[in-house]
């Protein structure tokens, strides 16, 4: 596509009629003269008619032409080079796919390494007119010199970022589109499929990619603790193989410092691995298998909490939550004691349910106000209405309840599942209160499959305030419950807003501190998608970017320009004038001459 | 014995232009055939016979041995003895009065091709019936429109002049008709004198001219062509019209200058070639030649060369 550098000066295009518009005007309306020998003329004219008449014309596209050429210099066009061995200046957004998978070794050698030889060779050959972006996974567009750029490039490391190529082109374009100067993008990556996605793309894309087939790769895919907190006396914990491989991968899961449980597991299944005992508090699990080619996925933690079951008291007349409890007991993830109140606000932790009789809701409201709770039971609410999509319990009709309300408007602080929009389960401290009671009268909560974890969920972690257990990968959008403060990794810290979005940077494990009270922890992993190194078909590249062309490594300092970089036509285009003047004076004279 | 002085100014020398204004058709005439004569120092043409015709005044160039000393005796006065051979040779002038004969490309400067025409066959008249030639004459355009046979009498040049200067303009060309005629007008061989500017259709006149000279007729083409027409001029760009067919064309002159000036070169050579080839003279005579030079050039040349 061909740019220009001044393009208002194609405003300048309609002089180009001038030669033809001053050709019609002298045409109109000659005097008549009278002349005898006009036969002569008739024979003059008809034997140098066609030649005149096709030098005429000749003469009036020549001078459109030069217009032409004259107009089209001043706009300063350039036009992509199939080959840059100099291009006019340009702008170029290297694209450097430095995610994981960047990391495999092919043949002896890091992806990355030939990547970022490739880079070096691009930035070579820019000139200081040139406008030169490296943009990596970190998602930063870095402008410089060709040779910052290029010292910039030997410092990039392989990142734990997974890099959807259809976005970081659209940021490229985005990039390029705050310089004027014609521009494009090359992309050096591996192209695996499973990291491509469609984008609207309007510039030149290059894409660089190594040669030779990725080595069949297998990756732990995730590492499942199960239901938390553990008991101290241990666990099980699932971990899943993904990836290119179809063999059994041997796998070694670590509890703390204990000593590592090893198993098979078939590839693409997953395995169990029972862990135990383990000291109550924030625990690490780390699952690994054989290493090869791809070691950034031979490695995954997962975080869980080891801790006694909750000791609790519950009526045994409340018919469901009564049984939700007593199977809870059985399977030792309940026990009796004080500790927790099922059903009634205690003096300690409390799961609170509406009382049946409304006259009683007063004194549950004041004795609410004096424990501090912010909520307080509000007046029945009619209309049925169905819970909304959440962690704790799917969507379940509910039927009646009563209306949850903060004691200061505007301020709705802790709220766990909502029901029509409004709260329903909410957490105040240590205390849950829920606006329906556990019946199916109320609720057909008690009648789903969700109920018993509702409640070990509940009498467990939400009441003992410990609400997250996330996952996530590095650079995706985390939200971190509502009394995060900051979030710790290994001594590095984040302080964050409670509610708002935070995005580890790198794998581990990270714990959701709420002032000096640990209310959560992030395992973060590298994305599994990340595994698959299978890379993506040229042609179904080209349909999910326009204009594609793909290149070899070693085509890549050739060809790079030759999507970003342009040749100025501004010199052959003032040749042109040049010899389209000339042909205009020979026309002109021989006219005049021969005709 | 020297010849006396002419007393008319020489207007065979002066410009064409010039002389139409300083003297009417018959003065101007004899003007330019006395000058012409005197410049030849000797008649152009001989032949005296044995059958006396008439006296005539002695002209410088005249041999003695026909002077007629009896009546030099008795007058005082020079006559040369005339005889009837001489008038052997008729001569018809064919003048083309065409509209476009009446063009002229700058009126201030040069003659219209009439005007020159007109007083051209004047000139060779007079200088015919001064050597006893029986001259007559026709004029035409798209049809004959003045017909005068050859006649030898003093009194016929009179006649001459009266229907030379009542020539007016007419319409189209079409000089076959007249050429025609001419056959039935010059009954022995004679000699034809075809004056125009040929703006006419080539192949028909040429077919009657060589239908003359087929006859035995000595066929005399005088092509005449203002200046302007040698010469492509106007404004920078102009419809060119025909002022006899009104048909035009329109184009630059400049543009087309030097094709045009070919095309006339080539058409006049073209005449000359057809005209030598059947055995006529050709001569190309512009209306600024002063009419001592055309007429030197028609008449004092040795037959046959043009």
């Amino acid at each position: 596509m061909i740019g220009f550098l001044t393009p208002w000066a194609l405003a300048a295009l309609p002089l180009a009629a001038l030669p033809l518009l001053l050709h019609l005007i002298q045409r109109r309306d000659p005097p008549t003269v009278e002349f005898p020998a006009v036969r002569y003329l008739v024979q003059v004219t008809q034997e140098h008619h066609r030649r005149l008449k096709l030098r005429h014309w000749l003469l009036l596209l020549v001078r459109t032409l030069l217009v032409l050429a004259l107009v089209f210099a001043a706009a300063g066009p350039s036009a992509p080079l199939t080959e840059a061995v100099s291009h006019a200046p340009s702008a170029l957004v290297v694209l450097l796919d430095n995610s994981p998978s960047s990391s495999a070794v092919v043949q002896g050698t890091r992806r990355l390494t030939d990547l970022k030889g490739a880079a070096r060779r691009i930035l070579a050959r820019g000139t200081p007119a040139d406008a030169l972006w490296l943009l990596t996974a970190d998602g930063v567009a870095r402008r410089g010199a060709p040779d910052a750029l290029g010292r910039a490039v030997d410092s990039v490391e392989a990142s734990s970022r997974r890099m959807d190529l259809g976005e970081y082109l659209v940021l490229a374009e985005q990039v390029l589109a705050t310089d004027a100067r014609p521009g494009g993008i090359v992309l050096l990556s591996d192209a695996q499929a499973s990291a491509v996605s469609a984008a609207p793309i309007r510039v030149p894309v290059v894409l660089v990619r190594p040669a030779g087939e990725p080595p069949a790769n297998q990756g732990i895919a995730r590492v499942d603790a199960g239901s938390q907190p553990w008991t101290p006396e241990g666990g099980s914990v699932t971990v899943s193989i993904t990836g290119d491989s179809g063999a059994p991968a041997p796998v070694s899961v670590v509890l703390a410092n204990r000593p590592p449980r090893q198993a098979l597991v078939p590839a693409g299944g997953s395995g169990s691995f029972t862990l135990g005992p383990a000291f109550p508090g924030w625990q690490r699990v780390q699952a690994s298998k054989a290493a090869d080619e791809f070691r950034g996925d031979d490695d995954r933690v997962a975080l869980l909490r080891v801790a006694p079951v909750a000791a609790a008291t519950w009526d045994p007349a409340d018919r469901y939550l009564a049984a939700a409890a007593d199977v809870l007991l059985a399977s030792g993830r309940l026990r009796w004691g004080s500790d927790l109140a099922l059903g009634v606000l205690g003096r300690g932790a409390s799961v609170v349910l509406p009382p049946e009789d409304p006259a009683q809701l007063g004194a549950l409201n004041r004795a609410l106000e004096r424990r501090g709770i912010p909520w307080r039971y509000g007046a029945p609410a009619l209309a049925p209405a169905v819970s909304d999509s959440n962690a704790f319990v799917g969507r379940v009709a509910v039927t009646r309840r009563h209306a949850l309300v903060p004691l200061r408007a505007g301020q709705a602080p802790g709220v766990v599942v909502t029901a029509g929009g409004q709260p329903w389960i909410v957490r105040s401290g240590d205390v849950v209160l829920i606006g329906s009671r556990l019946d199916p009268a109320w609720t057909g909560l008690p009648l789903t499959a969700g109920f018993l974890p509702l409640v070990d969920a509940l009498v467990n972690r939400v009441a003992r305030g410990e609400v997250a257990l996330l996952e996530g990968a590095p650079g995706d959008a985390i939200q971190v419950p509502d009394l995060a403060t900051e979030v710790v990794l290994e001594g590095r810290r984040w302080p964050v807003e409670g509610g708002a979005a935070f995005r580890p940077p790198d794998t581990g494990v990270y714990f959701v501190l709420a002032g000096r009270d640990t209310i959560g922890g992030i395992s973060v992993n590298l994305d599994p998608r990340e595994s698959r190194l299978a890379p993506a078909e040229p042609g179904a590249l080209r349909s999910l970017w326009k204009g594609l062309r793909v290149v070899s490594l070693g085509d890549a300092a050739g060809a790079a320009f030759a999507g970003a970089g342009h040749a100025s036509l501004q010199g052959p285009l003032l040749w042109l004038a040049l010899l389209l003047g000339l042909m205009e004076v020979g026309l002109a004279s021989g006219l005049g001459r021969s005709a | 014995m020297s010849a006396s002085p002419s007393p008319l100014p020489r207007f065979d020398l002066i410009d064409p232009r010039e002389a139409a204004s300083l003297a009417g058709l018959e003065l101007l005439t004899e003007g330019v055939v006395e000058g012409f004569l005197a410049g030849l120092h000797r008649s152009p043409r001989r032949g005296f016979s044995v059958e006396f015709a008439e006296h005539r005044m002695y002209q410088p160039g005249d041999e003695l041995r026909y002077v007629d000393w009896k009546l030099l005796g008795r007058k005082d006065r020079l006559y040369v003895k005339q005889y009837e051979e001489e008038t052997n040779l008729r001569a018809m002038l064919v003048v083309d009065i065409s509209r476009s004969m009446a063009w002229t490309g700058a009126p201030e400067k040069t003659l219209a091709k009439l005007a020159y025409a007109q007083r051209l066959a004047a000139a060779l008249a007079l200088v015919l019936l001064r050597q006893r030639d029986a001259t007559g004459l026709i004029a035409f355009d798209d049809a004959v429109r003045a017909v005068l046979p050859a006649r030898v009498r003093r009194t016929h040049w009179n006649q001459l002049l009266v229907t030379l200067g009542g020539l007016t303009p007419g319409a189209g060309t079409a000089a076959e008709p007249a050429l025609r005629r001419v056959v039935g007008l010059l009954r022995r061989r004679g000699l034809v004198i075809f004056i125009s500017d040929l703006l006419l259709e080539q192949d028909l006149a040429m077919r009657a001219l060589k239908f003359l000279r087929h006859r035995g007729h000595q066929v005399m083409v005088l092509h005449l062509m203002d200046p302007a027409e040698m010469e492509l001029g106007g404004p920078a760009e102009a419809r060119f019209e025909d002022p006899e067919t009104r048909d035009g064309v329109i184009l630059r002159p400049k543009d087309w200058a030097e094709a045009y000036r070919e095309t006339v070169t080539g058409v006049v050579s073209a005449w000359r070639r057809a005209c030598r080839t059947s055995g006529m003279h050709y001569h190309h005579i512009t209306t600024d030649t002063p009419f001592g030079l055309a007429l030197r050039r028609v008449i004092a040349r040795p037959a046959g060369v043009q």
